[in-house]
Formats: C-alpha cells, structure tokens, sequence
C-alpha cells in the first residue's frame, strides 16, 4: 500500500514503511521528479512561480506563496495515499518540513481523506522508540491484511 | 556598479523563498550588483537553543533555522558584509521573526540589513533595487555614517515629475531650485543654474555633486556626479538629516508624483522599504487632479483640506478616475470644496496604508517628505489614520537633492 | 527510465560506510555510488536500486537506514561546497534523526525477538479542581 508519512521526509518512517513492505510517499519522490524533469531552470528545487499557483487547489490566494507552492509538492502525495502516519510532535524538520502552517494544512487533508492513519508521538528513549516501532509495524502489518482480504 | 572590487558576501536569511520558486530572481539580482548570497554555517545544537536564547518562540522550524542563522552572524561564526531577510508576504509569525531579526543584527553587529517579504510575483527588477540599497550601505558605510555636510557641494534629484537641486555649504543649505520635469537633462540643467543663482556661486566652485531618483544616471554622467545613488538610500539619510533625528528607528514616508515609498529606517540606514508605482490614487497625481477640480493650485490644496472634514464626502472608489468623479459628483451635490480637499487627501493617506504600510512596521517618528508633504491636510490624513505625530521637516521637498549634497561631500579629498 | 536516488544512513558498529561502498562497487550494478559522512548515496534505475539496497541492508539490518533522497548526488545547488557554508535544510533534518537511530535500532532487535511493549499512557494535563486543591493545600501551610 501507498503509506503517507509526517514528516514526509522522514528517514525513520520511510525506512520503516519499506522495510515492513510497503511503499513510502515522501516527499522526495515529488521533489526528485521536479528536478529530474526538466534541466534546472529554477534552482535549487526548481520550483517555479507557477506552483504557488497550482498550490491554489489548497489554499487560497491569502494564504502565503512558500505554502502554497509547499503544496503544489504534497498535493499529489496526498491524492495517491492509501493509509498514513503522522508524528505528531517530530523533532525540528527543515526545508519542505519548514513552515508550520504548511504542516498543519497537510495533517488535516490526510485526516480528512478517512483513510487508515495511525498518529503517534515522537520517541525520546529507548523505551518509547519500542513501542513507536511496534505500534508502526503492528499497522503495517494490519494494512498488509487489508490488502490481503481486498484480492 | 564596477566588477574590480570584491563582491559583497551577502547572507541569506529566508522562510519560503525556494518554495514561492523566486531563489532564481534573487540569485539574479545579486549577481547584478556584484554580491554573493552565503548561507551561515549552523549546527542542530545552535537550532535546538535558539528559542531561549533569542526569546521567541515559534511553530515553524524555518524560522528557527533563520533565527539560528542570524545568531551565527552576530557571534562571529560566519563574515559576511550585508544581511537579507526574507519571508512570505502574509505570514505573521514570519513578519514577527523578519523584524525582530533585522533588529537584532543591526544593534548587536551594525552590519546592514534589508529585509522583504515576498510572493511568487516578486522578481529579480524588484528585487534589484533592495539589493543596490543594501550592497551600497555596505560599501559605503563610512559614507552613510556621516551626519554633517561639509565644504561646497550640490545635490539633483531627478524625479519623474519634478527635478530638485540644493547648494550646500558648510551643512547649510544655501540654493534651492524646483522645476516641473520636462525633459530630463534640460530641467536638470534649469533646476541646477537656479539652485547656483540663488547660492551666489560658479559650477567650477562647487566641490562634489550627487544625483539622485529616476533620471540618475542620465543626469550623473551629464554633470560627471562624483556620487550617482537609488532614492532609497539617499531618502532615508535625507530625512532623518533634515528632521535632526540621526539616531534610532524612524519611519520615512515618501508620496512622490508617480510613486510612493515607505522606508523603516534604522540610524539613517534603510531596512525595510516598499515603493509603489501601480496606482496613481496613491500618488501626488491624485491630489494634483483634485487641485485643477478645484480651480485652486496644489500649493493652496493643503491648507483647504485642513479646514474640511472628509466625513462630509462620501468617496465611492480611491481610483484615480473613479475616485475623481466622486469628488465631482459631491461638488455638484453642494458640498464644499474644502472637505472634498479633505476627502482628497484622506483617500491617497488611505492608499498608502492598503498599499505600502503592510510590510513596514510603523515606527516613531514618522517623518514625511517630498512635495506632497507640504500639503498640510496629507500629513494630517496620516496622523489620523496611522494614530502617530507626523513630521513634516523645513526642505521636506528637497529630500532627494539634500541627501545627495550631504553624501557626495564625503567624496571631497582634503 | 526511472532514476533514483536512495541514502545509506549507518548507524552501525559492524560496518562503516567505506565497506558499504566496496560492497556496492562489488555488485557491478549500473549505478553511481558517492561516499559520505553518514553512508553513502546511491544514482540509479529504481528497481536496481532498490534490489541491490535490499541486499545491502541485510548487510547490517539494525545499522543500516534507507530513503530516497529527491537531488542528486552532488548537486552543485546544495552541496555545501559550492554554496557558500551552511548545509542544506534536509542535513539537519538527518542529524537530528540520525540521533535516535541505536533506539530505533535496538527497538527492531525487540520486534524480532517477539517483544511486545508495555503500552504508555499519555500524561494528562492537571484537573483544574486537583490543582486548586493542591493550591488550597500548600497556601494553607
């Protein structure tokens, strides 16, 4: 299944989707397209001022161009998502993870698709990493079942 | 600008900017004016400590990362010559961060810094012009420091709708020329030889000259100026010159015929600026129109509106056609032209709050300038819709050509 | 052909990113292979990318962390190199993450030897009325 990930560029998560066998949405699929798909006009992610403009489907015009063209890169993650996970309070991310409202648009829209999403908190010990694991591969699991009954 | 010196190392503190897909027009204004953009070298450590120590604390970890960034300039951990920040215009916490940061730097270090917020609209022209104030302060900075004009020197503002020229000698102003602009070179000339009548003096025997505002560089290789220099830089130097306040913040706002500006000034340096030039309600143009309405000239404007009240008029459009015919259409209803000056006067203060005042903090003293200053009911528009005491200096018409008469007498060898 | 890129992140005490890289080498798969700090960066066909990281990561499979990685290798606009100091954005992105990998790892150990934790529960804020108790309480003393 296609899992959305929060932070989209997680190692961790994207790590763990994978190895639980299943595919990752991150954000750097969106961003290796972009830059893979034309030669680089718009350093350094070659994003252009156009995808403010598509990011429009999200928000509207009062809301800050760096969200919308924001977006414009989630925008196709979101659609595609069969199941996600959120953290819900991860450790400072940076770059596409760096404006706050951005985050707190994306989190809805993946909330409000209805699809299987399993939030949970950051780990801070070794304990906590355990459950945060288990929990993760416990849902991963449960959408390999899903997945399972639906053929 | 020339390509011997070294090029500015300028650091780039930004929320949004690569995502709003404008990083190529700023990378392109830069290389225009010789600079670099650096981005300092920080470690999560730095991030994770920035909120207590800067004491401010925000959602978005960008903003830390531009707080961060800031910290490494101020410690000394990176060098560089000029500081811009940047953010996404309509974000308020990125607003709080932009300001508090330019604040920051600009105490703890004095390095100059410019900052702006931008959409994916903005481009490498607009850009350009910030980027030209702020490698100019930096390669200027002994220039900017001074505060008094000395030995004999001469000012041209080429404006787009007059052309003002001062002699200065001894930091006093001693010849005054004013000409409507025609043809660039011609009202130079025209504004030049009445500023040296009035002076008493030779053009062999005035020792430096500086020009300034849209005709510039036309006028600066014409009079082979020693100084050719933006209205940015040169406004905000002028204004805090003429209206004594040296020192600390003030906010310069500049209604020029065409266009307007509103420069946050720190010790005479511009930090924050906007300039417009979209609308002509926001423009001196307006009031020019209303004058001719009126069948009085623009100078007796001022002190008509300030008998009026504008609440009497009732304005249905700010737009300089639309607008007008308002003001028409209650002069034949009877009312009395001295709320429709009032009215006039309260619609372009109105414009310059909707169009210029949403990115620059409104810091006291407010110091207006510009012919458009001199229409007493303007300034007191603004006072009542920005709640401030405004300040109208003697000269406030000459800004351009007293800011470039007093930086150019840097240039005289002793 | 559908390229990528994946990151090798190593948080291993058994491999260091230079046996890594010769195993990559070793492989003789079509790809490009850059060294680094944290591991290495792999360019190439998405399939045999993702075949030969598979093999790699069974190398070490508690040390070894995996993601695709959107520039490629290098890349002249984030590199640190050419771009005048600081790191990219997605740099401390991985350092803070990279702290929490010997957890994330020892919790994969865990998972296999069929640990199930015990389920936390998350500390509530105070009731309102415990805490004008506790108020009442201490003022009175």
């Amino acid at each position: 299944m296609k899992v959305f990930i929060y932070p989209t560029n997680s190692l961790i998560l994207s790590d763990l989707v994978e190895r639980f066998g299943h595919e990752p949405l991150a954000l750097m699929q969106e961003i290796g397209k972009k830059v893979r798909a034309q030669g680089l006009d718009s350093p350094p992610l070659n994003i252009t001022p156009e995808d403010p403009k598509i990011g429009l489907k999200y928000a509207a015009v009062e809301v800050p161009s760096g969200v919308r063209g924001r977006m414009s890169l989630f925008g196709p993650l979101i659609q595609s998502a069969e199941a996600a996970i959120i953290i819900r309070d991860p450790v400072i991310p940076f770059g596409c993870m760096g404006c706050a409202r951005t985050n707190e648009l994306v989190n809805f829209l993946i909330r409000a698709k209805k699809i299987p999403l399993l939030e949970l908190d950051y780990p801070s010990t070794e304990d906590e990493a355990k459950e945060f694991v288990y929990k993760i591969s416990e849902f991963l699991k449960s959408l390999t079942e899903k997945k399972n009954e639906q053929h | 600008m020339s390509n011997t010196e070294n090029p500015v190392r300028i650091a780039q503190l930004s929320c949004g900017a690569e995502y709003s897909g404008i990083q190529k027009e700023i990378d392109s204004a830069v290389e225009q004016v010789n600079a670099v953009m650096v981005y300092p070298e920080i470690d999560i450590l730095d991030i994770e400590a920035i909120e207590e120590d800067f004491g401010l604390k925000v959602a978005s970890p960008d903003l830390k990362l531009m707080m961060a960034r800031a910290k490494a300039i101020v410690t000394g951990k990176v060098h560089v010559d000029a500081v811009f920040v940047a953010t996404c215009f309509r974000c308020a916490e990125a607003a709080l961060v932009r300001s508090e940061v330019r604040r920051y730097i600009h105490e703890k270090t004095g390095i100059p810094v410019i900052s702006y917020s931008f959409t994916e609209r903005t481009t490498a022209g607009t850009l350009l012009t910030r980027m030209e104030a702020l490698t100019t302060t930096a390669r200027r900075k002994s220039l900017l420091a001074r505060e008094k004009q000395s030995g004999l020197t001469a000012g041209i503002d080429s404006g787009s709708t007059t052309t003002k020229a001062v002699i200065m000698r001894d930091n006093e102003i001693i010849g005054k020329g004013w000409v409507p602009t025609v043809k660039v070179l011609d009202s130079a000339e025209e504004a030049y030889n009445d500023a040296l009548k009035e002076a008493g003096i030779k053009r062999e025997e005035v020792q430096a000259l500086g020009t300034t505002g849209y005709g510039r560089f036309l006028v600066g290789e014409h009079f082979k100026a020693d100084l050719i220099q933006e209205e940015i830089t040169v406004n905000s130097k002028g204004a805090v010159y003429l209206a004594d306040m040296q020192k600390g913040v003030a906010t310069v706002l500049d209604i020029g015929g065409m266009d307007n500006k509103a420069i946050s000034v720190l010790d005479g340096i511009p930090g924050m600026f906007t300039m417009g030039g979209i609308c002509a309600g926001a423009s001196g143009r307006f009031l020019e129109m209303t004058a001719k309405r009126l069948g009085v000239s623009i100078t007796e404007l001022g002190a008509l509106a300030i008998k009026g009240r504008a609440q009497n008029i009732k304005m249905n459009s700010y737009c300089i056609v639309f607008g007008i015919q308002s003001l028409v259409n209650s002069l034949a209803a009877g009312g009395n032209p001295e709320d429709v000056a009032a009215a006039a006067c309260h619609s372009v203060a109105e414009q310059l709050f909707e169009q210029q005042l949403q990115e620059v903090d409104v810091k006291e003293p407010v110091i207006m300038v510009g012919g458009t200053s001199l229409i007493e009911g303007l300034p007191r528009a603004v006072e009542e819709l920005l709640k401030v005491k405004v300040i109208v200096p003697d000269n406030a018409q000459y800004i351009g050509a007293v800011g470039a008469a007093l930086l150019v007498s840097g240039f005289i060898s002793r | 052909m559908d390229t990528i890129t994946k990151m090798i992140v190593i948080n291993s005490t058994k491999v260091l990113p230079s046996d890594i890289v010769i195993k990559l080498y070793e492989s003789n798969a079509d790809v490009m292979i850059k060294e680094t700090c944290f591991g290495a960066m792999v360019s190439g066909e998405r399939s045999v990318v993702n075949s030969l990281l598979n093999d790699i990561r069974k190398i070490d499979p508690y040390g070894i962390f995996i993601k695709e990685r959107g520039l490629a290798p290098g890349e002249p606009y984030r590199c640190r190199a050419t771009r005048r100091g600081g790191a990219r954005p997605g740099f401390h992105n991985l350092e803070t993450e990279d702290r929490m990998l010997p957890h994330i790892a020892s919790a994969l150990r865990a998972l296999d030897r069929g640990e199930v934790p015990g389920h936390k529960q998350r500390i509530k804020k105070l009731d309102v009325e415990k805490l004008k108790e506790i108020i009442e309480s201490e003022v009175s003393q």
